[in-house]
């Protein structure tokens, strides 16, 4: 039932929403400003001079487009690869039965408690007797793999509610366990899928450590971020041009899809609840 | 087509065990209802039939092969829902179209199929919907198309009805009846409303705790029924249960009504059945006579339910078809032909031995 809030409570969550966004207008205004104008302070407008300035040199001097490319392509495998794997692992898990099922799955979810960090160093030992360090596996294997324990958790957790009976259904019309799988689960998990595509996109596009440690060339926006920021000069409107590019991505995203991200996640075989 | 033959069939979840040493015979094309209190087994059986719940003990046989761990296809059945499970994802055409295009038939004999299951159960203007887009009772004319269109030999039911609202039911009801007689398929329809039982099964068996109380026609069960339960369970209103004392030749009843009784072995203490429809108002005709206090009387408008006790505090529920101007409050004499009572042992086994005589006359 939708009801009309009091005034007060619109004028109070605007003035928290505006606060919100002070520091992404100063970003975008340091992006524009000089560095002698920043060190007065981006807030003085009155006698800044605005210039493009910083945006054509992190274009120039650093491998932007090509870092954004890099970006792109780890973030869109790695999501990808957990959009497909994840719903079937929690498929295989809920619904078929086989030995070691418990304690696997109580190992996957587990990575959840797991830092990240903690599997770093012998991750890197790993791959570098693998000779895999600088090769894009290095970062796609980790992501998705500790993806898992909240994608699978995640999915698994919605099928808790998908109705048995489809299933059974589907096995009574004769389909086996994986055309059950493609033909009746994955064409109702739209939510979930879309949740964990999400979700898992934001971390990856976001991710530091990982790409920082095991890649080489062809960075991604995150490390070259930290590189730009890693420099003597004073460039602080580099940093914010070259973080709104890497913050615009994921932002578009998340506008694009928060539909999917709060959609209802029910299915129902047609009964009365 | 074929005969359906459980042997020594149990089911055991753990170490709860759920239905027990059950066997049963299933003719080729009957009609066959399962019926029983909730939790009773009921499922849990039509499920082991369908293949989806494996068989802990015993044989079952379909068709003459044993069908213990062939797949729900190998054994040729087809099984409607409670809730329809309808794929939501899939317009009705889809859905109906769904097992054969899995058990790899061409577009044409699909469309075919497809368009005569829909003529069957009148869902044709439906078959582009989703089944979001569609109301119970037609929710449930797809589900039984889905499962007619594959022609199965045995057609598997579990409580089809109980979402629809009570008019569409008794539709319903006498459409699949129907559809039965017209396809001839061998059916097995679980259900807990004895009504549904008795208005569409050839055979019914009653189940209790994982175990068969009696198998019959529902004529037979009705008048002949094997034990207290299946004599409460079968028939609407339930069957009123009178304590009755046997001293010598004589039952003594509720309000010092006495019958004459011969038979050996009775127990002392039993039970008399009475169905409501077999007591007539009045002091007229032979048998019982009883009186009873109304309580409540119910209007059904060709008939109606009388409501009340006897003197001893039993509760009693008698049918009146002509007995207007009846009112709560009112001391209400009712009689009942002998050949009609049923007597129970308090363990509630069926005392056929007893034999009923009319009270004999009073020595002064
Ligand atoms: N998966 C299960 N694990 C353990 N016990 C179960 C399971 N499924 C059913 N049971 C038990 O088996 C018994 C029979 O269940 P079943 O579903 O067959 O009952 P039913 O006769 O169909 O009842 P209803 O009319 O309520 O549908 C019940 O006591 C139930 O608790
Ligand atoms: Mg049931």
């Amino acid at each position: 039932m939708p009801v009309t809030p009091p005034k007060w409570i619109i004028a109070l969550v605007g003035a928290i929403g505006l606060l919100w966004i002070v520091p992404l207008i100063g970003v975008a205004l340091t992006s524009l400003q000089t560095p002698e104008a920043i060190a007065r302070g981006w807030w003085n407008l009155g006698n800044a001079d605005f210039t493009l300035d910083a945006w054509t040199r992190v274009w120039t001097e650093y491998p932007i487009a090509a870092s954004l490319w890099s970006s792109v392509k780890l973030t869109a495998i790695a999501t990808v690869l957990t959009m497909l794997t994840a719903p079937a692992a929690a498929y295989a898990f809920h619904y078929l039965r086989f030995p070691l099922r418990r304690g696997t799955l109580i190992l996957v979810i587990n990575a959840f408690v797991l830092p990240q960090q903690v599997v770093i160093i012998p991750l890197f030992q790993l791959w570098r007797d693998m000779g895999l360090i600088g090769n894009v596996a290095a970062v796609i294997v980790p992501y998705v793999g500790l993806s898992y324990a909240w994608a699978v958790f995640l999915v698994k957790s919605f099928l808790e509610d998908f109705p048995k009976e489809l299933i059974e259904a589907a096995r009574i019309d004769g389909c086996g366990p994986v055309g059950t799988f493609f033909r009746i689960v994955l064409p109702n998990l739209v939510s979930p899928i879309s949740a964990c595509a999400i979700l898992q996109f934001l971390w990856c596009w976001n991710s530091l450590l990982l790409p920082m440690l095991f890649l080489r060339e062809d960075v991604p926006l995150t490390v070259m971020l930290a590189r730009i920021a890693g420099q003597y000069d004073p460039n602080v409107n580099m940093q914010s041009a070259a973080a709104i590019v890497t913050a615009f991505v994921p932002l578009c995203v998340f506008i694009l899809f928060q539909k999917q991200f709060a959609a209802g996640n029910q299915v129902s075989g047609g009964g009365k609840e | 087509m074929a005969r359906v033959t459980l042997r020594n069939i149990s089911k055991s979840y753990g170490q709860l065990e759920v239905i027990r040493d059950l066997s049963l015979d299933i003719e080729d094309g009957s009609f066959t209802v399962f019926v029983g209190p909730s939790g009773c087994g009921k499922s849990t059986l039509l499920r082991m039939i369908a293949g989806l719940e494996p068989i802990t003990g015993g044989d079952l046989m379909i068709g003459g092969t044993r069908a213990n761990d062939l797949d729900p296809v190998a054994r040729g059945i087809a099984m409607v829902f409670q809730n329809y499970a309808l794929y939501p994802h899939m317009t009705v055409e889809k859905n109906i179209a769904f097992s054969l295009k899995m058990a790899g038939y061409g577009r044409a004999e699909i469309a075919r199929r497809v368009a005569e299951a829909a003529e069957v159960l009148q869902i044709g203007h439906l078959l582009g919907r989703r089944p979001a887009n569609l109301s119970g009772g037609q929710r449930q004319r797809v589900a039984i198309g889905r499962a007619i269109v594959r022609d199965p030999a045995v057609f598997l039911f579990d409580e089809p009805l109980s979402n629809l609202d009570a008019e569409l039911r008794v539709s319903m009801r006498s459409e699949i009846a129907q559809l039965h007689q017209r396809l001839t398929n061998t059916m097995i329809y679980v259900t807990h409303d004895q009504t549904e039982a008795m208005t569409m099964a050839d055979r019914i068996v009653v189940l209790r705790e994982g175990r068969i109380e009696q198998t019959g026609t529902p004529q037979e069960l009705y008048e002949d029924p094997a034990n207290a339960f299946v004599a409460g369970f079968i028939g609407s209103p339930r069957m009123n249960f009178l304590p009755a004392r046997a001293s010598g030749s004589a039952l003594e009843l509720p309000g010092g009504a006495r019958l004459g009784c011969a038979g050996d072995g009775l127990p002392r203490e039993l039970s008399l059945g009475i169905r409501p429809e077999a007591a007539r108002p009045g002091r007229e005709g032979g048998g019982l006579r009883l009186e009873m206090e109304v309580a409540l009387v119910e209007y059904l408008g060709g008939t109606r339910y009388l409501h009340g006790h006897l003197a001893d505090g039993t509760a009693m529920l008698i049918e009146a078809r002509s007995a207007a101007g009846i009112r709560p409050g009112d001391r209400l004499p009712f009689t009942c032909p002998l050949e009609a009572l049923r007597a129970f042992a308090p363990d509630g086994a069926r005392l056929r031995s007893l034999s009923l005589l009319p009270a004999e006359p009073e020595t002064a």
